[in-house]
């Protein structure tokens, strides 16, 4: 802190040196990891170097001020950052970089009039910085210039490696006019290129809605995602390259994984273990990129370690009983579960997970008390209301696990989790005064319907066997027997045939 | 830096400001603590609101703030001091001159013990008694006090059975079954909880508070009124419990003009929803294709507060939504029939809001011109929008903005003229609007962390003509006449475009408003008659209502209009 310090106050003594170039806002560096004070330092001190130096070469500033700008615009610095691309732009006039990199600057803070005359200053300099018309065509759509913006975008139109973009943005401008044919076809230009930008099919859609194209609407609506599209932008790359530590994998890492990249996700976690082999949040993170990839023993291994480095940790408690619970370790998923429960008293998910061990550990009475917090969290839990009415069931409780069916359907009237299990239970609960057939039938009809599985077909004939109505019980296991087959469920086959032979003998066919 | 600028901005102002800061002359002291850690928890950035409300029925508006507290386990019981706070409006009249406020906190007497972390309130009269009752979301237990007539309150949350588990950040009070009677709207925010909170980095990498994609979202909760003074929670069944969401924003309108209130939630990082009213107690979700759940690029962003209006003066309310640093504001105009189009960069409401996150908004109309601008009031969640410097929040401060409507839709940033207190940087959340001292135009009540409540009195607006409604009704089975929110408004003028206007507490950020229409008439003040669209879809015609006064109209005592 104390060599940082020193730095700054360097830094600011020699800027006044130097008329040509303004004082470099000196950012508040505590807080920040080390290891990024350390290379913000360092660039500080080169600057100061070559500042201090008597035969200073004006290009070299430029350099050490572009230098630093760059590390400042990495970790969010923008007004320092500013500042040094405005000096590195003043000592170098030919340089395109500075000003482009300024004009980024400023643009993330909004401040666009600026920015705007900076990547003019820099398409000047270095007309083949593509991107930078496509930042110009942005900045003139916010500003509400849709016309400054599509003769900016135009230029961009004949570099093969922004006119994705271009058409991207010269379709919102269209859109933002109402011109709604010129939108659909920019933008339809710009995912031909670039299909995988399925954010663009939000804009598409508007423009067909605009069109009175309710069929195009829909299909782009239901296409619209959240993967934009987002032009080569070598020299801001490259100040995005330059962020080092523990901190930035871990963001970096956090945002791959939001966005399904799982394997980048767990090289940025292992980067941020690498630069911190202590951080546990590191850990807990890499051993859930590891679970998702289905290295389940890599990420056993790394939930392990990370409670051996805190025995807290509830989200590795968490995650290790999950992981743990299907497998021969139950004993110590029960416990991390219940670890996981203690720390996060108010966590559904916690609550349920702690339930279905308990559950499936034999401990029925005692599951049930947790079923039912994990209901009262989250009333949606199809799940866990599941469970509730299953550990009833096993408790020989049928009433009961008929009104939890019941009550949930009630909330959850298209739930076919809940349908399934309450025509089973109406079908063939052992506790023949809580059957009701016509009820079964109609609950288990609807799942059929609506996803006809050998499960669902096998229960329609349950129903229609607590109607004694066999032949037909018959007819429907029998199609059950042939989704079996289709699903590869021939574990089942057995027990399928087995009651349909029951059905085929006629009345009484009651299970 | 940031004071610097002040000073220079200082220099240059004229000397009516547009507002001016009253709260302390008028009494209204009090400090909504965030209770900063130094463990940046979640809530500690997010809070708090307040409300407008008539509590007394005296005629004039009283307050009532949240109050936060430490989190951090162990902290000491901050006891009252912790204690959301209630305060009187005594008003007081001089001949000749605008009458006076006179703010008496009255918590103690109120019996009102606010004691959770406060976030939003709502307003409305759920039981048809004629007093307005209170409803505090909170990250914690909400509650619901049931005003007792007397000035006293009652806390009825588990005999209504409304509280919710989750952390709330809001609520409404709305008749989404136009049965006369309030049902419930509580919106809800993120999985957090201290024991699950985690460590949050900005760019440059030092601690910060988390964004909402850190946690879950959860679902809201929608309540029925059951017409005995409670609940029923039919959040499943209706279908808005069945989407989770991150929602700082509610308001109940009726966005699609069939005459049945909406419900559209302003979601944090995430696509918006527009619950359209199916007429049977479910709510269809149709943000996407009505154009009100991502900006014009397909981008969500990180919604806030809403302002809800007929910004355009075409007969329909348009919705404008703050949201972070580094997206704009969005200004999203309603088309007709729930259909909307993003005109955010067109309206020059877009670029000035880019450095800014806002949070409580509101369309108003400053100068009774009859046309409605904006306020949003800002402050930073996070460091990536930090303008200002010291300790404790003194990053996350911003200046506040005020955007005048120039008319054909659009606006100009007019932050310089609304007063110092706009300009000066603060960690602004909650603000309620209304108009506190009766004369005519729209104050608002701000509140920000960590340091005093503002209360920015309009200093301009009833130079111009106006009229202010109260729309009243006694619906079947009530005890007494109560505001009916939801109640839109036509204004006829002769030689003019009509004026509407809605009457609500709904909107802007974790607050309630004033439920009166105040409506400036500009230099078209020639009123003709005005025409009401009561929430159960009745339709009335009342004569012209007197000039500067306000004017109770009574559901069923107009001239009934064919359907």
């Amino acid at each position: 802190m104390r060599l940082v310090g020193i730095i700054s106050a360097l830094l600011m003594a020699t800027a006044l040196t130097w008329a040509e170039t303004v004082a470099v806002r000196t950012p508040d560096l505590s807080g920040l990891e080390s290891a990024v004070a350390a290379q913000i330092g360092e660039m500080q001190g080169l600057l100061t170097a070559q500042t201090a130096s008597s035969a200073a070469d004006p290009l070299g500033v430029a350099r050490a001020y572009g230098d630093l700008g760059q590390v400042y615009l990495a970790y969010g610095f923008n007004d320092a950052a500013a500042d040094c691309f405005r000096n590195a732009a003043d000592l170098d006039g030919k340089e395109a970089r500075w000003p482009y990199l300024l004009g980024a600057t400023l643009q993330s803070s909004g401040k666009l009039d600026d920015a705007a005359a900076a990547f003019a200053r820099a398409l000047e300099l270095a007309p083949a910085a593509a991107a930078g018309y496509v930042h110009l065509g942005e900045i003139r759509l916010l500003q509400g210039r849709p016309e400054e913006a599509e003769a900016v975008l135009a230029k961009a139109l004949a570099t093969p490696a922004v006119v994705a973009a271009a058409h991207s943005l010269l379709g919102q401008a269209a859109l933002a006019r109402r011109e709604f044919s010129a939108a659909a076809r920019h933008l339809e230009a710009a995912l031909a290129a670039v299909p995988a930008a399925n954010r663009l099919h939000y804009p598409l859609a508007l423009a067909y809605r605009g069109l009175g194209d309710r069929a195009k609407t829909e299909e782009h609506l239901k296409q619209a995602g959240q993967v934009g599209l987002k032009p080569p932008d070598p020299w801001l790359e490259a100040v995005t390259d330059l962020r080092v530590g523990e901190r930035i994998a871990l963001m970096r890492g956090r945002v791959a994984a939001r966005a399904g990249r799982y394997a980048d996700a767990e090289q940025e976690f292992r980067k941020a273990l690498a630069a911190q082999p202590k951080s546990v949040e590191a850990r807990v993170n890499l051993g859930s990129m590891l679970a998702l990839r289905e290295d389940r023993a890599g990420a056993v291994a790394q939930f392990r370690d990370a409670l051996r480095l805190d025995p807290a940790n509830a989200t590795a408690h968490f995650n290790l009983a999950a992981l743990l619970a299907d497998g021969p370790e139950r004993g110590e998923a029960l416990e991390h579960a219940a670890a996981a429960v203690a720390a996060w008293p108010g966590d559904a998910e916690a609550r349920r997970l702690y339930a279905q061990l308990l559950r499936d550990g034999g401990r029925l009475a005692e599951a049930l008390p947790e079923y039912a917090r994990a209901v009262e969290l989250a009333p949606g839990d199809e799940t866990a209301r599941l469970g509730e009415a299953e550990t009833l069931v096993r408790l020989a409780r049928y009433a009961e696990a008929r009104r939890k069916l019941e009550a949930g359907l009630s909330q959850m009237p298209a739930s076919g989790l809940l349908s399934h299990a309450l025509a089973r239970l109406l079908a063939a609960c052992p506790d023949r005064s809580v059957r009701d057939g016509n009820r079964a039938l109609e609950l288990a009809m609807a799942v059929w319907n609506a996803q006809p599985a050998a499960p669902h077909g096998e229960t329609v004939a349950l129903a229609l066997a607590e109607l004694d109505r066999c032949t037909e019980a018959a007819e429907w296991q029998r199609k059950a027997i042939d989704a079996a087959r289709q699903e590869g469920l021939e574990s089942r086959l057995g027990e399928l045939a087995r009651a349909l032979s029951v059905y085929e003998k006629g009345s009484p066919c009651r299970p | 830096m940031p004071s610097v600028i002040v000073l220079a901005v200082l220099a240059v102002l004229p000397s009516a400001d547009l507002f001016v800061d009253r709260a302390a002359d008028w009494g209204l002291v009090f400090t909504y603590k965030t209770g900063q850690s130094g463990e940046l928890y979640m809530p500690e950035i997010m809070g708090g609101g307040a409300a407008l409300l008539d509590y007394d029925g005296d005629g004039d508006l009283d307050a009532f703030v949240v109050q936060g507290h430490a989190l951090k386990p162990g902290s000491a019981d901050p006891g009252p001091a912790g204690w959301g706070r209630l305060f009187r409006n005594d008003l007081i009249t001089f001949a000749g001159k605008n009458p006076l406020p006179r703010f008496i906190d009255v918590t103690e007497a109120s019996a009102i013990r606010a004691t959770g972390y406060g976030m939003g309130i709502a307003t409305g009269d759920y039981d048809n008694d004629g007093w307005m009752d209170l409803y505090l979301a909170s990250f914690g237990p909400n509650q619901l006090w049931h005003n007792n007539g007397d000035g006293t309150f009652t806390d009825v949350t588990a005999k209504a059975g409304v509280d919710d588990l989750h952390w709330s950040t809001g609520a409404t009070f709305a008749d989404l079954d136009r049965d006369g009677w309030l049902d419930l709207f509580v919106l809800n925010y993120v999985d957090f909880s201290v024991a699950n909170n985690v460590r949050c980095f900005a760019a440059s990498t030092r601690k910060d508070f988390c964004g909402p994609s850190t946690f879950a979202p959860v679902p809201d909760r929608l309540l029925r009124n059951r017409r005995d003074g409670t609940f029923e929670d039919v959040s499943l069944p209706s279908g808005v419990g069945r989407k989770p969401g991150p929602g700082l924003g509610v308001v109940a309108n009726d966005l699609n003009s069939d005459g049945w209130l909406d419900l559209f939630v302003a979601n944090d990082g995430a696509d918006n929803f527009l619950w359209l009213n199916q007429r049977d107690f479910t709510f269809r979700e149709d943000g996407l294709i009505s154009g009100v759940a991502v900006n014009a690029a397909g981008r969500p962003e990180a919604g806030m507060g809403i302002a809800v209006g007929d910004a355009d003066g075409d007969g329909d309310d348009d919705l404008l939504i703050t949201h972070l640093t580094a997206e704009t504001n969005t200004f999203y105009v309603n088309l007709g029939g729930g259909v909307f189009e993003d005109r955010t960069a067109l309206s020059g409401l877009g670029a000035p809001s880019l450095p800014f996150t806002g949070f409580g908004t509101s369309w108003i109309d400053v100068e009774n011109d009859g046309l409605l601008d904006l306020a949003a009031f800002n402050g930073a969640v996070n460091l990536a929008g930090a303008m200002g410097s010291g300790e404790g929040l003194g990053p996350y401060a911003q200046p506040d903005q005020l955007f005048r409507n120039l008319g054909g839709g659009r606006f100009k940033d007019a932050s310089a003229e609304a007063g110092v207190s706009f300009l000066t940087p603060k960690v602004s959340r909650g603000a309620a609007f209304g108009d506190v001292d009766n004369d005519g135009d729209t104050d608002i009540l701000v509140v920000d962390a960590d340091t005093p409540v503002r209360l920015l009195v309009n200093e301009s607006g009833s130079r111009n003509p106006w009229l202010g409604l109260r729309l009243v009704g006694r619906p079947a089975g009530a005890k007494a006449e109560r505001d009916l929110l939801g109640t839109r408004v036509e204004i006829l003028r002769k030689g003019a475009p009509s004026i509407w206007r809605r009457a609500a507490t709904d909107g802007s950020y974790e607050s309630a408003n004033d439920p009166r229409v105040l409506v400036g008439l500009g230099s078209s003040s020639e009123v003709t008659g005005v025409r009401v669209l009561w929430p159960d879809g009745l339709a009335e015609t009342f004569p012209a209502p007197p000039l500067r006064a306000y004017t109770k109209l009574v559901r069923g005592t107009g001239k009934e209009l064919p359907k």
